[in-house]
């Protein structure tokens, strides 16, 4: 997986809002790229991007809730904070549900926006190690026989050797063999990390 | 039983006439060919407070005041000579003046009765003030109404003008808070600040245009507007409309002519009107996929001596059942309404001399919108 800067994505179709935002990332040495609408952004927009979106709410053409709907059938994770005006509410409120990062009442202090920013931009950063990790897992996984995953299957249910024996009618000691091959396959230092393994798997 | 007049039969059959006449609740004058007065019920005197013997013989005039004092005598003057009707067979509304002086409104109206060579004159006169009251109680109620309708509706245009001045002000804000930024880091942003101070200026500058945009329609005006141009009372209402239907994601076709002819309204209803007009194509298009919001107002000629301007949207049309009262007040197909809107917009038409009007798109189904409509008279016409 290739490492992709972090960047603040706004999408605005205000030129003075965007360009306006774009000058007071700069001023904190963080990327930001303006997009003067929501269809402009999801034709160039990569699921390998790591970083935040800011998206106004209220645009002609697409409006931020349908850019929202649009990125999350695409497996967006990045978090998207809205810029709401007067009486959005309700549909921020809509966005939230929809799960959206955040939203921030305009005009807002530079200081909020910049900690909301903060916020999203290391949510993203954990959650990139999620989804490494969970790629990581799922390869591994990939490589277990079907016997190994029964095996795994039992084992993370907390089932000791003998039972699993008896369930899938083999020896004990083939049970332990294959067990053995699962942790290696895995690498899994211990039971509670393959507990966690298959919980990554399972979600 | 209380007491009831008991009218009673002649020995031809007939109605014995005078308390007929004196149960009525109009005042009955029967004059000669020279107006004098021959006989009267009782209603008249307790009209005018004269008895009968001040009356009779008495000319005609003398129960009204002012210009009708000496006209009636002449109507039935020139009548007799050129036979030219003028009043007879039809009313006419008259100044009466009461024996003491007071003055009330009065319609009158005159037949003729013939019995031979005889000509007499029968006139038929009904108080009309407590009509008059009834009737400027109802007007000053409906300009009450148009008022809070007026306020409503600026209602909703600020909190469409507070979005579109948020814009400005968060650029702004923004801006500045950039050129602190900067300006604490001392590095060499000379460039960028500049550039920020050079946009901070230029949004200041839309705000106020925002604002400017508003002034017309917060204006109050009562007055009739002479000679004006529905062209240039619809644009001063345009970008109103805008902030609404941008906020929508609605597209406005605008699609007024140039050479329309002048018209005499009161420029502030009718752009109420237009507005109300938009408003409700607003609200109809919400459930209209966004490539398919289009709300199209246009204005022509479509009669010598009549201007029709239309707002077409793409919206939920009008429904049989909510076509039958669509124009009553309190009838409202909104969760928000009042039902204020279109019996307003249609009394104000209706006082210019127009009528306000809808179809549906398409005559077959309400779901291909609708077009609501009123027409305005030219400055010839009236």
């Amino acid at each position: 997986m290739s490492v992709e800067k972090s960047r603040v994505f706004i999408v605005d179709d205000d030129d003075a809002v965007r360009d306006s935002l774009c000058l007071l990332f700069k001023t904190v040495d963080i990327e930001a790229i303006g997009f003067e609408s929501g269809d402009k952004f999801l034709l160039e927009f990569d699921a390998d991007w790591q970083g935040c979106i800011i998206l106004d709410i209220r645009m002609p053409g697409t409006s931020g809730l349908e850019v929202q709907k649009l990125l999350s059938e695409r497996d967006c994770t990045l978090p998207i904070i809205f810029i709401t005006g007067h009486g959005d509410v309700p549909m921020a409120v809509e966005a939230m549900q929809l799960g959206a990062f955040d939203f921030i009442q305009k005009p807002f202090r530079d200081q909020e926006l910049m900690d909301r920013v903060a916020e999203a931009l290391s949510s993203n950063e954990e959650n990139k190690e999620e989804v490494l990790q969970k790629r990581h897992v799922t390869e591994r996984y990939a490589t277990l026989t079907p016997r190994e995953t029964e095996v795994m299957q039992c084992v993370v249910k907390g089932q000791a050797n003998k039972v699993i024996a008896l369930d899938l009618e083999v020896s004990q000691r083939t049970v332990e063999i294959h067990r053995a091959r699962v942790m290696e396959k895995m690498a899994a230092r211990s039971l509670a990390a393959l507990v966690r393994m298959s919980l990554l798997l399972e979600n | 039983m209380t007491e009831t007049t008991q009218a009673p039969i002649e020995p031809s059959g007939a109605v014995q006439l005078d308390p007929v006449l004196d149960a009525m609740v109009e005042s009955m004058i029967v004059i000669d060919e020279q107006g004098l007065i021959e006989r009267i019920n009782k209603a008249t005197t307790d009209m005018f407070g004269y008895t009968t013997e001040e009356l009779v013989g008495q000319s005609i005039g003398l129960l009204m005041t002012g210009p009708d004092k000496s006209h009636h005598v002449d109507y039935l003057e020139r009548y007799r000579k050129t036979g030219k009707k003028r009043i007879i067979g039809k009313g006419r509304e008259v100044q009466a003046q009461r024996k003491d002086g007071t003055k009330f409104p009065a319609d009158i109206a005159v037949g003729e009765v013939r019995s031979g060579k005889l000509i007499r004159f029968v006139g038929l006169i009904r108080d009309l003030t407590e009509h008059r009251q009834v009737e400027e109680q109802a007007l000053r109620q409906r300009e009450e109404m148009v008022n809070v309708s007026r306020l409503s509706m600026m209602g909703e245009m600020a909190a469409a003008m507070a979005h579109e001045l948020n814009q400005p002000l968060t650029a702004i804000a923004n801006y500045a808070a950039a050129s602190i930024r900067l300006l604490k880091q001392n590095k060499d942003s000379h460039e960028d600040i500049l550039g920020a101070l050079e946009e901070i200026v230029s949004q200041t500058h839309r705000a106020g245009e925002v604002i400017r945009r508003t002034r017309n329609f917060t204006k109050s005006g009562e007055a009739i507007n002479e000679g004006t141009s529905l062209k240039k009372i619809a644009a001063q209402i345009r970008s109103l409309a805008e902030l609404d239907t941008k906020a929508n994601n609605i597209r406005l076709n605008w699609n007024i002519l140039d050479d329309l002819p002048p018209i005499n309204v009161n420029s502030v209803q009718i752009q109420q009107v237009i507005l109300n007009l938009i408003r409700n194509a607003v609200d109809a298009m919400q459930d209209t996929p966004p490539d398919k919001r289009i709300i199209t107002v246009r204005a022509k000629l479509t009669a010598p001596q009549q201007i029709r301007l239309e707002v077409r949207d793409e919206g939920s049309g009008v429904s049989e059942n909510a076509a039958k009262d669509i124009f009553n007040t309190f009838f409202t197909t909104k969760t928000t309404g009042m039902g204020m809107g279109l019996a307003i917009c249609r009394t104000i038409v209706r006082t210019h001399g127009g009528e306000l009007g809808f179809h549906n798109n398409n005559r077959y189904t309400s779901s291909e919108g609708a077009t609501f409509f009123f027409t305005i008279p030219t400055q010839v016409n009236r």
